[in-house]
């Protein structure tokens, strides 16, 4: 920008000065959006013209066993979509799949903060050990999970079970049972991540208030309450936005340890949209599914943010 | 135990990710002592050489079946010049990756490896060449030499929509009883022959506080899996999928074959049955801990297997039981080759002499009991084949009567209508294989399962 701004400064005197920074103004932003360019044309390619086209393949039938039917139906897939049983149990299964992974990673990650803040030694094994579920691709983890842990008769957990006097438990094929499985799966991978995040915040805050309350006598309570939830807000509610997503478009854990049963039992709406599109070939009403969902989405992640200005 | 599911849980793992490395075909070394003769493919009086330098992709699954086959490919390529190249696919995605190939219209895949529900989608959407013009063509295929008829007319069938063939079938399955001759014997008991008989040997057997549970059938979701023993049961009730030219999947017969095959499963299968697939019935069958279950006749390869089973020389096999209605209805399952429309000409000419390489009795029998490797393949194509003196020998070494249950439910008790054949299939096997798994696990009723299956299918069969 230097020879911009020096040829503007040589300009003529008859130029006014505000001329001049508008003149500068006007080659900043053309220098700015050539450098934008590549980037938002890449962004659009390859993000914002897939949605649309989600978009605009959702309002035809692409029905691949009947050709013949194929053509644009308007909102016909949205209507057929709130009459459809299955979506709204696929879409109720995925909010208590969301709200109990994200209510128990976070109150887990908190409490494995705050107890990892007051050891003395040992805190960097710690943080090694539980940042490794974090990094295992979750088709693995759904793998292990399903194999390892929870056959009944030779897995860990079932073994635990039967030498805690629970006897042995089909844990995947009852449907509450798995769909307690796959919530306890996806929070054994993920808590780390909040345990992580609450840490890193925890060491930051100023010691200087914990000292001042500890003068004025308030209990390990109190200053939990009335200091550390308050500093520590921000942190949460970032936390449980960026869980909220992750949870609502989860798929490979659930897809490798139940695909979605027994029944549907465990079938979040993220499934149902696959197994429409891609098992049952029925693209066009796939499509509405995943639209609905990006929908719900949305509207979750809008009313969180607004909760993070609030105050 | 929990080691031994260590390694299958490995073996699972890696399965898939070799699939995606194996693009070469892969050369059994141990095969050198294989006959590699050509003249018997040399005597059919068409020109081998026509689509010379030519290449063809083939997708198959990884199987002992498929394995043979590309280990004497080599072969082909010498007397075609034709250049084959095969990936491998796991049986779970194979049938998407192809149904997405053919839908774009990349002709990534010649031919591939077809579940023959899917032919009367391909023929709906015109993905898949018609052979019978391939067949009739005295150009390319040597009609005397090739003798179509000699594949199993069932089979034929299977590959057939509306009369039409559309794929050419390379290895197939029956259903079979397979059950411990040493427990039954000790017990007095008879291998079953119908429905009620097969529940009484299954609970004499039952003692789960011996780790011995009486019987086994397929319990995870599916349409390859559940739906794949269901329909037999359905149909051995007197189930018909088209009533009055309507699909029609709940009903008294429906409802009393779903409630037989869920108290079985309850009350005389291991709890974790309710999430295996034929491989881990096989593998607790091996291990001594089931008394009998029905499955593919192949899966006696893995029941006999040394290395891992227990129950080598106590095993012995029976048709299906008789159902109510006084059928015995196995699957017409096999693996077939069609031929990809969106090929260029010359290409498909390729493919055609592949596929007609492939399924030749010649091949058929180099790759079973003419093998040099170990695993020989059970589900040859042919009539003739199953009846050669040295196939029935090699057969015979997997156990009592099984040659004979094997060619009696071939002959007799297959049936076409095992499973409703429409361009609509996989929604529907999904629908049921999902109705199937809810009633067996308690999350609906019989009743409640197969009505909510109906009301889902009904809007997919409308135009």
């Amino acid at each position: 920008m230097s020879t911009g701004s020096g040829t503007s400064m040589d300009a003529p005197a008859f130029i006014s000065s505000m001329d001049a920074g508008r003149v500068l103004a006007r080659r900043e932003r053309r220098f700015a959006s050539a450098l934008l360019a590549p980037a938002f044309a890449a962004l659009l390619a390859t993000t914002t013209f897939p949605l649309l086209y989600l978009i605009w393949t959702s309002t035809f039938r692409i029905d691949l066993a009947m050709p013949f039917t194929n053509g644009f139906i308007g909102i016909d897939n949205y209507r057929d979509l709130l009459a459809d049983s299955r979506f709204w149990s696929s879409l109720s299964v995925s909010m208590i799949y969301t709200i109990s992974t994200v209510v128990l990673q976070v109150a887990i990650g908190l409490g494995l903060a705050l107890f990892v803040m007051g050891m003395k030694k040992g805190q960097g094994l710690f943080r090694l050990i539980a940042i490794l579920p974090v990094v295992l691709s979750p088709a693995v983890v759904g793998m292990v999970w399903r194999t390892f842990m929870l056959q009944p008769e030779f897995g860990i957990v079932d073994f635990l079970s039967i030498n805690a006097g629970l006897g042995s438990q089909n844990w995947l094929g009852d449907p509450t049972l798995a769909m307690i499985s796959v919530i306890v799966i996806h929070t054994w991978q993920w808590t780390p991540f909040a345990f992580m995040v609450l840490l890193a915040s925890l060491a930051a805050l100023p010691d200087d208030i914990y000292e001042a309350a500890r003068i004025d006598r308030a209990s390990a309570w109190q200053r939990f309450r009335r200091i550390t939830l308050p500093l520590l807000r921000p942190a949460i509610v970032m936390v449980v936005i960026m869980r909220t997503m992750v949870a609502l478009t989860a798929f490979a854990a659930i897809f490798t340890v139940t695909g979605g049963g027994p029944g549907t039992a465990t079938e979040i709406l993220n499934l149902y949209a696959y197994r429409k599109s891609f098992t049952e070939l029925s693209i066009g009403y796939g499509s509405a599914l995943a639209v609905a969902l990006l929908v719900v989405t949305i509207i979750i992640s809008a009313a969180l943010f607004a909760v993070r200005r609030a105050k | 135990m929990v080691f031994r599911s260590t390694r299958r849980t490995f073996l699972k793992g890696s399965v898939g990710a070799s699939a995606m490395l194996l693009g070469a075909p892969a050369f059994l070394r141990g095969a050198a002592a294989q006959d590699n003769d050509l003249a018997p493919y040399t005597s059919a009086k068409i020109d081998w050489k026509q689509a010379s330098g030519e290449s063809i992709t083939v997708a198959v699954i990884p199987a002992s079946y498929f394995d043979n086959l590309i280990s004497i490919a080599p072969q082909f390529q010498e007397l075609t010049g034709i250049n084959v190249r095969f990936e491998k696919i796991p049986p779970a995605q194979i049938r998407q990756k192809c149904v997405i190939d053919l839908t774009s219209k990349t002709g990534t895949y010649a031919t591939h490896a077809a579940d023959p529900m899917y032919y009367a989608l391909y023929a709906a959407n015109k993905w898949a060449e018609p052979l019978d013009r391939y067949l009739n063509d005295a150009s390319l295929t040597d009609k005397a030499w090739f003798n179509f008829d000699d594949i199993i007319p069932a089979w034929r069938g299977a590959d057939s929509v509306d009369g039409k063939l559309y794929g050419i079938p390379y290895d197939g399955e029956v259903t079979i009883q397979v059950y411990r001759k040493d427990l039954y014997e000790a017990k007095g008991l008879k291998p079953a022959d119908n429905l009620e008989a097969f529940v009484a040997n299954a609970a004499a057997l039952n003692d789960p506080g011996n780790r011995i549970w009486g019987a086994a059938l397929r319990g995870v979701a599916g349409a390859g899996q559940n739906m794949y023993i269901y329909p037999s049961i359905f149909r051995e009730f007197g189930g018909e999928w088209f009533k009055g030219g309507k699909l029609t999947v709940n009903g008294p017969e429906a409802e009393a074959a779903l409630t037989w095959y869920v108290d079985l499963m309850r009350k005389y299968a291991p709890a974790a049955a309710q999430n295996w697939n034929w491989p881990d019935i096989a593998d607790a069958f091996s291990q001594g801990t089931i008394g009998a279950y029905i499955d593919a006749h192949s899966s006696a390869s893995v029941v006999n297997n040394a290395d891992k089973s227990k129950v080598i020389g106590k095993v012995a096999y029976a048709r299906w039981p008789k159902g109510p209605s006084g059928k015995r209805v196995t699957s017409i399952w096999n693996w077939g080759f069609p031929i990809n429309a969106a090929l260029p000409d010359k290409r498909k000419k390729a493919t055609w002499l592949f596929i007609q390489w492939a399924a030749s009795a010649e091949t058929q029998a180099r790759t079973s009991y003419k093998f040099a490797g170990p695993a020989k393949r059970s589900g040859v194509n042919r009539t003739s084949v199953w009846k050669d003196p040295a196939y029935i020998k090699l057969m015979s070494s997997f156990g009592n009567n099984f040659v004979e249950a094997a060619m009696d439910s071939l002959q007799h008790d297959t049936d076409v209508d095992w499973r409703p054949r429409v361009p609509q299939w996989p929604a529907i096997g999904d629908t049921m294989a999902t109705a199937i798994q809810s009633a067996l696990a308690g999350q609906a009723t019989v009743k409640a399962a197969l009505d909510d299956a109906q009301k889902r299918i009904e809007p997919m069969m409308k135009g």
